[in-house]
Order: structure tokens, then C-alpha cells, then sequence
């Protein structure tokens, strides 16, 4: 088949990244974003968020014209064949899912499909509640076209699962494929789409419906969220016996091929714009169903709980907080990102500013979100080390590289009181602690 | 058994002497796929003897491991009774001995169990110094029953927790001569850490089954959803590993829900609530009754109504009934005046001891489901898997079917049969 054209509605992280590596591979592709400032600069070729390799590519896909960036779905739509719908999906104050954008998004594409005489498929890769596809945005879009879904248009949900920071290499190579398909003639042909796409390096795909792909997609997050408050769990009881350290025991069942390595690490808990919300999602869609799901509950009370142990720790180390520099290395919910949304270096920060203690923060990308988020509230260094100089205590919240890097000397000798809490297990504790005060996630006293 | 089968001469300790008469002469006291075979070669070979005179054992040997069984106590806190009688007659026996021996606890016990429980005991009765005299470590155990044999000979790795250098170093050449080119990757790490591993691992476990149970019980109100596509899915992901994820009845057996308890209790008494271990097996409590609320839905009331279950050992190929959730929906279906009829490939002589004359015993699949209103399946043994819709049409008296464990092609019995299943 002649590669389709695609439009892709919503041109946040998700979106760009999808539009950006399809147009690599010679499909043309056009995005539509409502945002006026978001979509100029990426017509300009400067991303509106940064993601390793993403600045590069999206100025190539420009140069060689395969990708542009309209103000309307209506464009977007008519001049395509097939549209992924990448519009944000937050949450409402209650925790149930904010549907205004896939709701506005589908009543624009029902009315650009109006005037569209060909067919048209269209793939939901936001994040949704089981349901909502048929519900809404079917419903919508039937509503405002005219058409009927099956016969003049084409739907599926396909999940996204890429990781920020890996977006890249995530979307070249996923695990697998998920096509929840409303009838068989769309799940055919989004199955034929991805098949060009991917030819010999085809992934493992599954097929299946549209509530059971919404659902997929809830349940791999909520497992991996489940995953991290398990271990951060474990952290807190190995804290409390001597001797005891939460990596060992991690690397230990980690070998267990039934639980496997990754997703592991004890810290301050899960952060960012997905888990955080889909975990919140999922818990009042269940309840809404008249099911209560006190694991998911469980889970996310540990991971609420879990960035406070630092304010603990910081108090029984420097006895009392006002007045106190604290250095915050790492601000983004992980490394590689300058996402800050839903970052557990907020919350942390937010306490011990509450406490009356002075912070001093360095985050090497995520340091212009950071002053929207803090304003003068705190102090910005432009390296970790000039965030060190002269403080009371530092606490590490994301694990860069470069944090890896540093030795209990550049601690000892910037600090004011060469103290740290590691609070994502990356410093060797025997190491560190010989040298200096060191108090860690997950480590009992050393004996 | 596996020791022995690679030329290391084994002696067996245990109180029980019913058990020990049973073994020398080759019968294995409980069901493991190929164990009765391996007992009766190592005892042809003389490499395996078994007595309840635990000094004359020690003696000869060089390692011993403690398997003394770890039970719960009421509150599920760790009972501890065994393992402190069998640390003592240890001590005793190493009073007599003039060489190195390293004591290892391959039991599961809480952390802080081996340096403040069996170490001083063994110190006390033997008058001797736990790293000078004897070395000490914990070993934790992985296998699987069912599996056990397999799981022993290519375990995913070895967890050594060492008191000291040399104890760690004598367990580690002990496991290379016995695995030679095939030794697993090896963790040696404190004795608290590995005691906690144990516990973490199988805490681990218990909360992908409840996770998945949890996903199940979400897919059954949702109309189009089904687990096991929701399970298939997410096991691709190469985070979450696609074992350990089958929605079903919950687990059971004799570590699961014991280790999960022990773990509470213990975490509770430093103070911390781990309320996601909570959750997980307040999930598994629940989780069995499912069954009983599913045939309800499918046939009505209960009352008088002939019941067929398939499966009662907690997991296929043991005949161990130790928490198996079949004894919680036998009792609530009894409860309902239900008529119950049950078979098990293996565990009919412990379900005997169980329910005795309250329910009757059939001696096939097949004679079970005869004339029944409804039919159970609660172990996921293959024999059942290869039933047909038509089997239950031809034997039931209507063929009503509550698939516990999602063995049957959903699509065929929807079709031919009145068909529920857990997270459909
Ligand atoms: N960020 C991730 O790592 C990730 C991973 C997997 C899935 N997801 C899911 O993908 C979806 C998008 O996430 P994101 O992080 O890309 O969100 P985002 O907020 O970065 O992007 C959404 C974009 O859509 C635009 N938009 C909203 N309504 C529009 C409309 N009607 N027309 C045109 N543009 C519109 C917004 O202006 C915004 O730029 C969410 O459902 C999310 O849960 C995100
Ligand atoms: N069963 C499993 O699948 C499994 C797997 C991993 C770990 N474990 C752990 O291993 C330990 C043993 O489990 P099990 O299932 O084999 O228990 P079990 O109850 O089957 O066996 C324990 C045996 O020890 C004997 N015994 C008790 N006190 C003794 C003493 N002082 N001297 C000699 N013999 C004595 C008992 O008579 C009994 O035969 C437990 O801590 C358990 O948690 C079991």
C-alpha cells in the first residue's frame, strides 16, 4: 500500500514524538496543536520540552518538508488518512479523568470528517478510562460528522507506552503493539499501518477491544507504580534493621526471572505526568464501578508518604530546619527529562520551605520549569557543585549522570557540613559514609 | 534427594519417625513429580540415610542445612518453636565434634532470626564460637512445589547471607562442586539481608497475583474487558515479566500466605506499616469466594444444588492442601447447603482428613461433574484442562461452568455452555 498520510491532534510530548518518527521514516505528517507559541516553535524546529535526539530529528523531518504543524484538526484531518488523537488527559481535583480535550478534539474532527468523503481512521493513543472510546469519542464524532464509525471512518485505541527521556527509542522499538479495534476493517488497517512501519522488526502485536486496550494500558502503569511502592516498602522496613540494605535485597529478587530487574529501585517514589495520574485515574474509575481497589489504594498512599522520610531525615540530622541551607540536586521526575510535572523534588521542596529551612536547587535540564514552579521561593546554582557551596545538607532527589559522578570530596569540600541523603540509592554507602554524614533510602545503620 | 544425586552423602534428621521409617524405605512422605524415583536411587547408592539421632549425623558431615518448618502464629507473627529445638540439638552434637562445620538455615525466618536466635543457642549448647568454632549462614530456599526437584537443580540464583568471611566461602565451594559448570548467578550478602530477601521475593509474588486478581475483578464489570488479554498484554512488557500473572482463586499453600503474614507482623513490630503488603492479602482473602459469588450469579440459589469441584490442592502436581483456597469455598458452599462433590489427581487422601464425610469423593473428572447443577474448577490441574464443552454437556445435568482458573477457551464454552470465569 502507498504509505498513508497522518495527522496526528494534540502536539504535546506524546504527539511530536509519534509525528517526529513517522515523518523519519517518509510518511508525511501533519500535526495539529491549539497552543499558537507550541506550534511556532516547532515549525521553527525547537521542541517545546526536551527530549534526548528529539531536536535533531524534528529538524530534519522539517528540512525534508515531511512534517508541518497547523492551528486547526480541520487541516490537519483532510489533508491525511489516518489520525492519532495525543491530546492530554489530567485529572479533575476528585482524581477522575478530565476528558474536556479528547471531548473538544473529537467534536472537531466529527466536524472536519463532515466534509471528508473518503475514509478516515483514527486511533486514540491518549490515555483513557475503559470506555471512553465508544462513549465519547465515537459518540462525538458520529454526532458532529454525520457518519457512521465502521462504515465512513475507522477507530482504535492504541496505547502508548513510550518512556520520556527513551521517547525516541521507545517508539522505534516498543515491546509490543496494542490495537483495541471497534470493528475488524479498522484493527486491519491500523495492523497494516504499523506493519510498513516497522516490516522486519515488527513487534509482538495484540489485538482486542476497544475497552480491553483502554484498560491495558491503566494496568501496565498501575503494575509498574505497584512495583515501586513494593520495593520503596521494602526500603522502609530495611531502614529500621540494622544492617539491612534495600539495593541488595532488589538485586537479589530481581534474579527471580518472575519479577526481573527493572522498575526496582527504591527512592522517594514515582513522579512525572503519567503514573501519578493514571494510578489516580484508574482508582475512581474502579470506584465508580462500585469496586474498591485497596491494592492500587495502597500503592499510592506509599508513594505519597514516601518523599516525606527525607523532611524526616533532615530533621533528625540537622535537629532543627529554619534558617538551614538544603542543596536539592535534581529537580525533573527523573533524569533525561525537564518534565517537572508531578516531581517529588516539589513536594520535598515545598515541605521544607514550609519548615522554614533555605533551598538552593540545580537540576541540569529542568532549571526553566523549575523557576515556574518556584519563582523566589529558592535559590538557583548553575552547577551542583556551586548548589553544594555552603550548605547544611544535600539531598538527592533525581539520578543524573553527572550526580553519579561526584566524590564524597566535592561534598566534603563545598558543604558547609558534609551531609548527604541519598535519596536514590546511586553513592556507594560504605564509601560515603567513612567520609561523611550519609543517611540513604532503604539502609539500615551499617554494622 | 538432589545433594545426594550428585555423589554427596546426605543423612536426613527429623523428629517425626514415621516419617524417617518411611523414607529408608523409599517412600516419599508427601507427592512431588519425580521425587520417589531420586529417593529410591540415592538410597540404592547409600547416599542418603535418614534418622532422628541428630548427633550421630553431624558428625560425619561437613554442612548441615535447618528445614525445620516455620509456621504462623495466630497473630501471623513467626513461630519460631522448631527452629530453636533444632538449633539446640545442633549445638549439642557440635559439643562433640573437633572440626569446622557450618550450620546453615535454609527455613524462612524473619531478619535478625539467625544472629539472635539460632546463633546463641548453637553457641550456648556447643560451648563453642560462632565463626572461630562454626560457621553460620542463611540460605534461603526458592523451589516451587510441584517443581521442587527442578527449581533445586536450576535455581534463577543462590542467596548466601555469611556471619562471617569463611562461613560464606565454605556454603559458596560447597554449591560450586555441587553445580560445577552450571552454578547460577550468586548473591552473598549479611545475614538480615538475605533473611529479608526471602521474604521480599515471596511478598513480591503474592502481589502480582493479588494485582492481577484486582485487574480481574475491574475486567468482570466491564463489558468487552477480559484478564487474560489485560495479563498477555502487560506481560510483554519486559518491566513486568509475564509470570505470576493468571488471574484466578488467589494463592495458597504453605509460604505465600505465611510469608506474606510474617512479614506484616514483623514489619508492624519495627514500627512501619507496609499497608501494600496488607492490601495484597486482604485481596487474597477475598479473592476465593469469588467462586461461590460467581455460581450464584450463574445458577441461582445455591441450596441443595449438586456442586462439582474440580481441584483441591492449592496449585497442580502436590497433593498439599495447606491454605488452598478450595477449603474456603468448600466451607462457604456448605454453608449454603450445597451437596459437594470433589475431585483432586492427587490430594483426595488429605481432603478426606479435611472434610471427611461432609462432602463425597469421586475418582475421576468425569464421575465428579455426573449429574451436577454446576461445576468449579479450582486447581488447574491439565487433566481438566483437556475437558470439552462437550464432556460437561454429556455429564452434567446442565453444563454450568465456573472457571476459576481460566484454563477453557472462553469463545467455545461461551457458545456450547452457561459459562462464567474469573475476570471475564
Ligand atoms: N508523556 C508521556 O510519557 C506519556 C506516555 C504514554 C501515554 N501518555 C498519554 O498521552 C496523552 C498525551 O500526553 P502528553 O504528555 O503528550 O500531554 P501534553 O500535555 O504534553 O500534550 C497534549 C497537547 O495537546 C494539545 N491539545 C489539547 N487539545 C487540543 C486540540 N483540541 N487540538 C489540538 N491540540 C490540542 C495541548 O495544547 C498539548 O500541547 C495523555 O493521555 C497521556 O496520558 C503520555
Ligand atoms: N514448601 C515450600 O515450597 C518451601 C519453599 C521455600 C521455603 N520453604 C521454607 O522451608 C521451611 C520448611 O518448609 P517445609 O514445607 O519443608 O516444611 P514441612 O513442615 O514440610 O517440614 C518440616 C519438617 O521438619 C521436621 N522437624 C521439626 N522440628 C525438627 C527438629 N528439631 N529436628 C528434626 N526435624 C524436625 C518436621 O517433622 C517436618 O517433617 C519453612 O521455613 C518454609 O517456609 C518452604
Amino acid at each position: 500500500m502507498t504509505p498513508p498520510s497522518i495527522s496526528i491532534v494534540g502536539t504535546g510530548y506524546v504527539g511530536l514524538c509519534t509525528a517526529v518518527v513517522f515523518a523519519s521514516k517518509g510518511y508525511k505528517v501533519i500535526t495539529s496543536e491549539q497552543d499558537h507559541e507550541k506550534a511556532a516553535s516547532i515549525n521553527e524546529g525547537i521542541p517545546p520540552f526536551f527530549e534526548p535526539g528529539l531536536e535533531d530529528l524534528l529538524q530534519r523531518v522539517l528540512k525534508e518538508n515531511n512534517l508541518r504543524c497547523v492551528l486547526t484538526s480541520e487541516e490537519a484531518i483532510l489533508n491525511t488518512d489516518v489520525t492519532f488523537i495525543t491530546v492530554g488527559t489530567p485529572n479533575k481535583p476528585d482524581g477522575s479523568i478530565d476528558l474536556q480535550y479528547i471531548e473538544r478534539s473529537a467534536q472537531e474532527i466529527g466536524e472536519a470528517l463532515k466534509k471528508k468523503e473518503t475514509y478516515h481512521l483514527l486511533a486514540v493513543k491518549s490515555t483513557v478510562v475503559p470506555g471512553t472510546t465508544e462513549n465519547i469519542v465515537k459518540a462525538t464524532i458520529e454526532k458532529y460528522s454525520g457518519k457512521r464509525c465502521g462504515i465512513n471512518f475507522g477507530l482504535c485505541v492504541n496505547p502508548e507506552f513510550l518512556r520520556e527521556g527513551n521517547a525516541l527509542h521507545d517508539t522505534l522499538h516498543p515491546d509490543r503493539i496494542i490495537i483495541g479495534e471497534h470493528d475488524k476493517k479498522s484493527g486491519d488497517f491500523f495492523e497494516a499501518i504499523y506493519n510498513s512501519f516497522y516490516r522486519a522488526e515488527m513487534p509482538s502485536i495484540i489485538r482486542t477491544t476497544l475497552p480491553a486496550a483502554e484498560l491495558i494500558k491503566y494496568a501496565n502503569n498501575i503494575f509498574l507504580a505497584t512495583k515501586i511502592s513494593f520495593i520503596n516498602q521494602v526500603a522502609n522496613i530495611c531502614e529500621k534493621i540494622p544492617g539491612a540494605d534495600v539495593t541488595v535485597i532488589a538485586k537479589a529478587i530481581g534474579l527471580d526471572k518472575r519479577i526481573g530487574p527493572l522498575f526496582l529501585n527504591a527512592g522517594l517514589g514515582y513522579g512525572g505526568s503519567c503514573l501519578p495520574k493514571d494510578v489516580k485515574a484508574i482508582i475512581n474509575f474502579s470506584k465508580s464501578l462500585g469496586y474498591n481497589p485497596i491494592i492500587f489504594n495502597a500503592v499510592e498512599e506509599v508513594n505519597k508518604a514516601q518523599p516525606i522520610i527525607t523532611i524526616e531525615l533532615c530533621k533528625t540530622i540537622l535537629k532543627n530546619l529554619p534558617g538551614k541551607q538544603i542543596a536539592i540536586l535534581g529537580l525533573a521526575f527523573k533524569p533525561n527529562t525537564d518534565d517537572m510535572r508531578e516531581a517529588i523534588s516539589i513536594r520535598i521542596i515545598n515541605n521544607l520551605l514550609n519548615e522554614g529551612a533555605k533551598i538552593v536547587a540545580y537540576d541540569p535540564a529542568a532549571m526553566d520549569n523549575a523557576r515556574e514552579v518556584f519563582g523566589n521561593d529558592i535559590q538557583y546554582a548553575n552547577s551542583a557543585i556551586q548548589c553544594l557551596k555552603n550548605a547544611d545538607c544535600c539531598i538527592l532527589t533525581t539520578e543524573w549522570e553527572e550526580f553519579k559522578k561526584l566524590t564524597p570530596e566535592d561534598f566534603i569540600q563545598h558543604m558547609k557540613n558534609p551531609t548527604i541523603i541519598d535519596g536514590r540509592r546511586i553513592y556507594d554507602p560504605k564509601q560515603f559514609s567513612q567520609k561523611l554524614k550519609f543517611k540513604a533510602i532503604g539502609l539500615g545503620t551499617l554494622t | 534427594m538432589c545433594f545426594a544425586n550428585k555423589g554427596f552423602k546426605v543423612t536426613g534428621i527429623d523428629i517425626d519417625s514415621e516419617k524417617v521409617k518411611l523414607i529408608n524405605m523409599g517412600k516419599s512422605p508427601f507427592r512431588e513429580p519425580g521425587l520417589d524415583e531420586l529417593l529410591m536411587k540415592a538410597l540404592g547408592k547409600r547416599l542418603l540415610h535418614c534418622t532422628t539421632n541428630q548427633e550421630h549425623a553431624l558428625e560425619k558431615s561437613g554442612v548441615s542445612f535447618i528445614t525445620v518448618g516455620t509456621p504462623s502464629l495466630p497473630d501471623g507473627s513467626i513461630d519460631l518453636d522448631f527452629v530453636g529445638a533444632a538449633s539446640q540439638s545442633i549445638g549439642e552434637a557440635l559439643k562433640k565434634m573437633n572440626k569446622y562445620h557450618v550450620v546453615v538455615v535454609k527455613s524462612t525466618v524473619t531478619p535478625g532470626t539467625t544472629e539472635k536466635v539460632v546463633k546463641p543457642i548453637v553457641e550456648e549448647r556447643s560451648g563453642k564460637h560462632c565463626g572461630s568454632e562454626f560457621g553460620l549462614c542463611v540460605n534461603p530456599e526458592f523451589l516451587k512445589e510441584g517443581s521442587a526437584i527442578h527449581d533445586m537443580l536450576n535455581p534463577d540464583r543462590i542467596v548466601i547471607g555469611e556471619y562471617d568471611k569463611r562461613s560464606g566461602e565454605s556454603l559458596e565451594k560447597f554449591y560450586k562442586d555441587f553445580y560445577g559448570e552450571s552454578m547460577p548467578p550468586i548473591i552473598r550478602t549479611n545475614l538480615t539481608n538475605s533473611e529479608l530477601i526471602k521474604y521480599a521475593n515471596n511478598a513480591f509474588l503474592a502481589t502480582k497475583i493479588s494485582f492481577i486478581n484486582t485487574i480481574a475483578n475491574i475486567c468482570e464489570r466491564l463489558r468487552g474487558a477480559d484478564v487474560k488479554v489485560v495479563a498477555k498484554s502487560i506481560g510483554l512488557d519486559n518491566r513486568v515479566s509475564p509470570f505470576f500473572l493468571n488471574a484466578g482463586l488467589g494463592y495458597g499453600g504453605s509460604c505465600f500466605p505465611k510469608d506474606t503474614k510474617a512479614l506484616i507482623a514483623f514489619s508492624k513490630s519495627l514500627g512501619y506499616m507496609p499497608e501494600l503488603v496488607e492490601a495484597v492479602t486482604k485481596v487474597n482473602e477475598a479473592q476465593p469466594f469469588k467462586a461461590v459469588d460467581l455460581a450464584e450469579k450463574l445458577i441461582g440459589n445455591l441450596k441443595n444444588k449438586r456442586i462439582a469441584i474440580l481441584g483441591l490442592s492449592f496449585k497442580p502436581n502436590t497433593d498439599d492442601l495447606r491454605n488452598a483456597p478450595s477449603l474456603k469455598i468448600v466451607n462457604f458452599l456448605l454453608k449454603k447447603e450445597a451437596k459437594i462433590i470433589a475431585y483432586d489427581p492427587k490430594a483426595m487422601d488429605n481432603a478426606k482428613k479435611i472434610f471427611g464425610v461432609k462432602i463425597e469423593y469421586a475418582s475421576s473428572a468425569i464421575k465428579c461433574i455426573k449429574g451436577a447443577d454446576c461445576c468449579i474448577i479450582i486447581t488447574e490441574w491439565d487433566v481438566f484442562r483437556k475437558l470439552k464443552p462437550g464432556d460437561f454437556i454429556k455429564h452434567m445435568k446442565k453444563p454450568c461452568i465456573i472457571d476459576g482458573r481460566r484454563i477453557y477457551n472462553t469463545a467455545a464454552f461461551l457458545d456450547d455452555t452457561k459459562f462464567m470465569a474469573i475476570g471475564l
